[in-house]
């Protein structure tokens, strides 16, 4: 039987920021958890650049309707990710936003503005930039334990990477602490 | 319990069950939404010594899949609604000549070629009687993942053990959805088709109280003529009006002697319901979630979800309606199955249509909205 507890995940942004390997990951980091999920992801003709999304619903047991109704958590790592989201995000929707590539992030919303592509830069590559968001979303939320996260970040990313992803996850939390700090 | 749930797609556990309910040829033309079934498939199948071939289009496919079931190997093909259009010819062959084979339809929007992307549930009369003269069918509408890896393995077994064409059919939502699946144990045992022993007198469509002809193995001695025109038991063509009748009503009766075992349902806060909600695949995963916002605000709402659509679950939906005072039937088409269940339903209680065709799929809210706006009349 389906469970009432639900909770609502949206990666946005453009094509090719990982968007969909981040709730891949969660998904994951969810299950050791002991959670299911169900994961979708905007499905159209055009597919590269342009906004891009990865929805993730979350239960207890298999979720009623999978698809996003109302978002509890938003990572967007670009503004058409928060332009296109609108519809779905209120006052209570907590948005992880990246500081550089979302100079506007919705108005009536929780937002944390963070410099998520500058440490990934510092880290050595703007591609952790979403690992960097997730880091951050669990640190904020609590949704899974943090070890959980690291082992789905080295089970769904290349092995050559893990370390740098692992190292992502990290400041991500560290992140996601220095703004509770302030 | 979560550790053991595979994350997959809709599509690839599609493949997978194929698979594990012993699928070893596929014949099929790639089309969206279905396309990632062609594509695991192709993967999988070298693996397990099957045999996977691109046919030049859908008529092809199901007449390759029909070919190879005849030679003794367990079937699937995969498409849309344009390729299941052009499947529709041969459909009716396996469905006369009684090949056991899978026939995945995910809908897209249509008529015609439609909206490829876009989720849609208007092919459910279409698999009923797309393919011409009155024949047996069976139609499953899983509405998860875990429903599509499982109803594709029940497909096999229903389709063999009474040489049946099966389709299964979800739309593009649950095919792309990403969910956990419980798989099967890799050394579960399969549903065997009704193979001829050595008896001199075996008559390739003579039947015994199960009304399922016994198929001749190929190889095994026995002569077999098979053909889509109207045959007697012995396989040949016959136009007598007297056999005509009784092997025509003997193939419709088929289906009926098995429908306990043919027929699945979910049937959710029925017993008191006021308002009945009767829908299926992803338009019932709304619904489910519907009647649950609905019961909290004191509307008395039930789900009914046929996972059979044909035959169609009739005894089962009385029951469940039962006692309401309306029903609700949102889907994705402008009333298909609400007009189906005009037929079965005829105690005169309002059905109310909530058909959706703007290739968006309908949401809680919506389904909500209509039980109250029903609740106020």
């Amino acid at each position: 039987m389906a469970s009432t507890q639900r909770t609502e995940i949206r990666f946005a942004g453009s094509g090719g920021q990982g968007l969909i390997t981040g709730a891949r990951i969660l998904f994951k980091a969810l299950a050791l958890a002991g959670r299911q999920a169900a994961q979708s992801q905007s499905y159209e003709p055009t597919s590269r650049g342009g906004f891009c999304h990865s929805d993730l619903v979350v239960s207890d047991g298999e979720p009623d309707y999978p698809l996003v109704t109302g978002i509890d958590y938003l990572v967007v790592l670009d503004q058409v990710g928060a332009d296109r989201s609108a519809d779905v995000i209120g006052k209570e929707t907590l948005v992880v936003a990246d500081a550089r590539l979302v100079p506007n992030p919705p108005a009536e919303a929780n937002i944390r503005s963070l410099p998520l592509t500058d440490r990934a830069l510092a880290l050595g590559s703007h591609r952790v930039a979403n690992i960097i968001a997730l880091g951050a979303l669990v640190g904020f939320t609590g949704i899974c334990p943090k070890e959980a996260l690291e082992q789905a970040v080295r089970a769904e990313t290349p092995k050559k990477f893990a370390d740098l992803n692992v190292a992502a996850v990290e400041e991500g939390f560290r992140l996601a602490e220095e703004l509770a700090v302030a | 319990m979560s550790e053991q749930l595979t994350p997959l797609h809709g599509n690839h556990a599609c493949a997978l069950g194929a698979i594990a309910a012993g699928c070893r040829f596929f014949g099929g033309y790639p089309i969206t939404p279905s396309s990632e079934i062609a594509e695991r498939m192709s993967r999988e199948l070298p693996k397990v010594g099957g045999v996977f071939i691109q046919m030049e289009d859908e008529i092809a496919s199901m007449a390759a899949i029909i070919g190879a079931s005849m030679g003794g190997t367990r079937s699937m093909t995969a498409t849309s609604g344009p390729g299941f259009s052009l499947m529709q010819e041969n459909l009716g062959y396996a469905a006369i000549a009684e090949v056991p084979c899978v026939i995945i339809n995910v809908m897209r929007g249509g008529p015609s070629t439609g909206m490829p992307t876009r989720p849609a549930q208007g092919d459910i009369l279409q698999a009923r009687w797309g393919t011409h003269g009155d024949h047996p069918i069976i139609v499953l509408t899983p509405a998860s993942v875990q429903e599509v890896y499982d109803e594709t393995i029940r497909a096999f077994e229903l389709a063999e053990k009474l040489r049946v064409p099966v389709v299964v059919m979800y739309d593009q939502i649950i095919a792309h959805l990403l969910e956990g699946v419980k798989m099967r144990d890799a050394d579960a045992p399969l549903v065997e088709r009704k193979w001829a022993g050595s008896e001199a007198d075996y008559k390739p469509f003579a039947t015994g109280d199960d009304l399922v002809p016994a198929m001749a193995r190929p190889g095994d001695g026995h002569r077999v003529h098979t053909t889509g025109l109207t045959h007697n038991e012995a396989g040949f063509p016959t136009q007598h009006p007297e056999t005509v009748d009784r092997v025509t009503r003997r193939l419709l009766d088929k289906l009926d002697r098995h429908r306990a075992e043919i027929e699945k349902f979910e049937a959710v806060d029925t017993d008191d319901a006021d308002i009945l909600v009767v829908t299926f695949g992803i338009s019932a995963r709304a619904a489910r979630r519907a009647v649950r916002i609905a019961r909290a605000e004191g509307i008395k709402a039930g789900l009914f979800r046929p996972l059979t659509m044909w035959p169609f679950p009739e005894e089962a939906l009385r029951a469940a309606a039962k006692g309401a005072k309306a029903v609700l039937v949102p889907e994705m088409n402008a009333g298909q199955l609400s007009w189906q269940l005009e037929r079965v339903l005829r105690d005169g209680t309002p059905i109310v249509s909530q058909g959706k065709i703007d290739g968006q799929p309908i949401t809680p809210d919506e389904i909500v909205a209509r039980l109250r706006e029903i609740r106020g009349s």
